[in-house]
């Protein structure tokens, strides 16, 4: 199939259509993704908590994720009264602007990228910070003392994890001498970056753990203390458009995590794509783990461990890997 | 010699106008009975506050020609209860407040504001504590008691005003952290606390009330429905107080197979929090394997009841019915050996946790001076190091024969009320395990017990440990076949009310720790 697409990238030859095929696919990944994902968790949880997760519709209850949708797409769109209307729309809509955007430097192959970017891990990190301007905006606009409670929580805990995410990332771009995400990936023809980082790649994970707000770093939503968080004032698509977002930047964060650290999609045998979905669902399946399993962390916790622990081991890390690559 | 009798001796000492006299204990339930006035009230219960008595429960009686405050005291050390009275004018009850000596009497004494129409002077907050603000009559008073016009303002329950710098928030009716239908409303700086203030009567459902206009029999599921996760207890702490009251003989083997079923029901219920606790801090899978060995408790306890949660199994003089032998005591031997395996695993999954403990352990300090104060009871006081039981106080069924431990804690924190808790669950199963050995064989139930119970005249109060713990009833008999009142005294009710005091100046996410922490039941508490 890959070389199908590249021999029709080939024949036009033009920019523009690689990118609407890019951006089809895109979506196509994005919607698949949160379907299967929302069927993985429901499942992988039911099997955690010794149950079996659905299993009504569809076989394996493969089709549970559909009609969910088909549900919240009826759903009544409830605006409560007081909301600052602009703001309270904006949200939901917002945050899926970060989500799509990273996607485009992602290579899930040798050939399979929107667009390789000279700067692709400055767009992926400067555009999923924005994530947490829409939970801002969303959190504040509901007219909601929980909501603004989750809001103004989530920003802390962007600012303080943003900080090692990216000073895990650095070494890496030391290493392969290269902002582009497909020359990181090419870097680890040898030797898999994990093996040369593990420190950086343990800080990255935990960090984008807290920028995805997983368990046990959920903050923002903290159900048994804030009831649903910044999104307690949203039904229907709204919600489930938040509920998209978190389960694309799951996979997102795996996909960085699994190009940086994990040799992207090289690996034997295999086509490239194959070997990339495997890795980045093994991630994300960790993530999964850790929600079932963990409790949650307290505000205080969080942002000390960020700051006194992340920060300065990211940055020792850093002057390390600085030190030995002079040498 | 014993407390009682060295208290009736200073106790003369020092007031010598007062009447005070020994009470038949094994007949009513407490040792002394102390007739105070108005004027030296406040002398007789500093006298027991330097003497480190709690206050076990404030309630009224309605008498017609008077109106009777009942404080009963007794100390954690010694069982010795005394009982203080004060005779109130029906017309006018005007009572000197206690709430700066004792704190837990700022909620009882409200609630004895709204059922009866007592005004306590220098009482801080005298408004409803259960009833709804538009009611227009005293419930329990006797006769129809209309509330004074100029009352209605002062009884409007709890209103926040907005300040400067610090906002409301409602925790509740609705939340998923506060178990039912609970409404504390916090005082909040940001995600810190000022002030918690308990909002209770949600779901009131005035059993008291319901006593009073039902036989002895009739009332008998009722105690289930107050505390549904530990409903054997309760319906124990019913029957054996009646059983008391008519002097009805109970067979040994109920005796023992009541041990047995209230022990799997404090399992059940023990187990019922131990999901809901982890599910406080986030983590929802204990949840789950909680629930999945509670379901084997319910199966045990349905075979032989023939319900699953709001259980009345007992009955006065015996049982409902007798245990099968061998398939009762074979599903229950599967299960002890099954939930020692669980309890370790339990061990691995939550309490060696590192976020677990980071999140619980130095949270929630209840110090043991506050018991006194408080009166708490159950595993909260044995947190805080006290090893107060009833089962061991004062024992009942076949408590007295039947050799346990009591788990205390170290400071009184969340984690020492975990730990506590999941103590207990293995000192239950020991339990248990004791009492199927020994279990005699013989009679189920007394024959004879009349179908309509006209106990005898007097009073009599009556305590067992149910799961929360010290839950006490208090009967006033009649002669008639139905109670003159009935008083609960419920454990979670004073638990709870030291949640105010726990939750200032903490952190949200604490505070509803601490909240989980006491496994409150908000039925019970309502009533």
């Amino acid at each position: 199939m890959c070389d199908t697409i590249n021999n029709i990238i080939n024949i036009v030859g033009k920019e523009v259509v690689r990118t609407v095929i890019g951006l089809v696919g895109v979506f196509i990944v994005v919607l698949g993704n949160a379907i299967m994902l929302t069927w993985t968790e429901r499942k992988v949880a039911g099997h955690i908590q010794r149950r079996i997760g659905p299993k009504e519709v569809g076989p394996f209850g493969l089709l549970q994720s559909f009609a969910d949708s088909v549900k919240l797409l009826g759903k009544e769109l409830l605006t409560p009264a007081n909301v600052e209307k602009p703001l309270y729309y904006l949200a939901p809509t917002l945050i899926f602007v970060p989500v799509l955007v990273t996607f485009v430097v992602i290579p899930f192959d040798g050939f399979l990228q929107v667009k390789d970017i000279n700067t692709g891990i400055l767009v992926i990190l400067a555009f999923s910070s924005l994530t947490v301007l829409s939970i801002l905006i969303g959190g504040w606009g509901s007219d909601n003392k929980y909501s603004l409670i989750g809001a103004v929580r989530s920003v802390a805990q962007n600012i303080a994890y943003e900080i090692p995410l990216l000073l895990s990332l650095l070494p890496i771009i030391f290493m392969a001498n290269s902002f582009s995400l497909r020359d990181v990936v090419e870097a680890q023809k040898g030797l898999w970056f994990v093996v040369y980082q593990p420190i950086a790649f343990l800080i990255f994970f935990i960090a984008s753990v807290a920028e995805t707000n997983r368990t046990p770093f959920d903050l923002p939503e903290a159900e048994s203390e804030l009831v649903a968080g910044f999104h307690t004032e949203y039904s229907g698509m709204r919600f489930s458009l938040f509920f998209l977002a978190e389960y694309t930047n799951m996979f997102i964060v795996s996909a960085i995590a699994v190009t940086f650290f994990l040799g992207g999609y090289q690996g034997p045998i295999l086509p490239g794509v194959v070997w990339f979905f495997m890795k980045t669902y093994l991630l994300v399946f960790v993530l999964l783990w850790f929600r079932w399993t963990f409790p949650r962390v307290r505000f205080d916790q969080l942002l000390n461990f960020s700051w006194k622990i992340l920060i300065p081991v990211s940055f020792l890390n850093l002057l390390v890997t600085g030190g030995i690559l002079k040498l | 010699m014993t407390l009682a009798a060295k208290t009736i001796e200073e106790f003369k000492a020092e007031f010598k106008s007062v009447d005070i006299s020994e009470v038949p204990y094994d007949k009513q339930g407490y040792h002394l009975s102390i007739e105070s006035r108005t004027g030296n009230l406040l002398g007789i219960v500093n006298f027991l506050d330097r003497r480190e008595f709690y206050i076990v429960d404030l309630f009224c009686v309605d008498y017609q020609d008077y109106l009777e405050l009942v404080y009963f005291f007794n100390t954690h050390r010694e069982l010795c209860r005394i009982k203080v009275t004060l005779k109130l004018d029906p017309e006018k009850p005007v009572a000197p407040t206690i709430s700066n000596i004792y704190t837990i009497a700022r909620w009882y004494e409200r609630e004895v504001h709204e059922f009866f129409g007592v005004y306590f002077e220098g009482h801080p907050n005298l408004t409803y504590l259960f009833l709804h603000e538009e009611i227009d009559h005293y419930p329990l008073r006797k006769k129809h008691v209309p509330v004074p016009d100029g009352d209605k303002k002062l009884l409007n329950s709890f209103k926040p005003h907005e300040e400067e710098n610090s906002f409301f928030i409602n925790l509740g009716p609705q939340h998923p952290s506060t178990h039912g239908v609970l409404r504390v409303v916090l005082k909040m700086d940001g995600e810190y606390l000022i002030s918690a203030e308990p909002v209770l009567g949600y779901l009131h459902r005035m059993h008291e009330k319901m006593a009073e206009n039902k036989s002895y029999m009739q009332f008998l599921p009722n105690p289930a429905r107050m505390d549904y996760p530990g409903a054997l207890l309760f319906n124990l702490a019913y029957v054996e107080t009646v059983e008391k009251l008519c002097g009805i003989e109970v067979p040994e083997r109920a005796k023992y197979i009541r041990t047995i079923t209230c022990e799997l029901n404090r399992i059940a219920s023990h187990l019922l929090w131990l999901g809901a606790f982890p599910a406080d801090l986030g983590a929802l899978t204990p949840f789950m394997y909680a629930f999945d060995d509670r379901e084997n408790i319910l199966d045990i306890l349905e075979d032989v009841t023939g319900s699953r949660l709001t259980y009345c199994y007992f009955r006065f003089g015996g049982l409902y019915n007798d245990i099968n032998e061998e398939s009762f005591v074979d599903a229950t031997k599967r299960f002890i050996e099954r939930m020692r395996e669980r309890l370790v695993m339990y061990d691995k999954l939550i309490t060696g946790n590192v976020i677990f403990i980071n999140r619980v352990k130095n949270i929630g300090i209840l110090e043991q001076g506050q018991a006194k104060k408080y009166g708490f009871s159950g595993p909260v006081i044995r947190s805080t190091g006290i090893p107060f039981d009833m089962r061991r106080v004062e024992p009942y069924a076949a408590y007295g024969s039947i050799d346990f431990e009591i788990p205390t804690g170290h400071i009184g924190d969340n984690m020492d009320r975990y730990m506590v808790r999941m103590k207990e669950i293995e000192i239950s199963l020991n339990i248990i395990e004791e009492g199927i050995k020994r279990l005699p064989s013989g009679p189920f139930k007394t024959e004879k017990v009349p179908k309509k119970l006209k106990p005898p005249k007097g009073d009599i109060y009556n305590a067992v440990e149910s799961t929360r713990g010290e839950t006490g009833v208090y009967i006033v008999s009649d002669e008639s076949d139905t109670p003159y009142r009935m008083r609960w005294r419920v454990p979670s009710y004073s638990n709870l009310m030291t949640f105010p005091h726990l939750s200032r100046g903490v952190l949200i996410a604490d505070a509803i720790a601490t909240l989980g922490s006491y496994d409150i039941v908000v039925p019970e508490i309502d009533r």
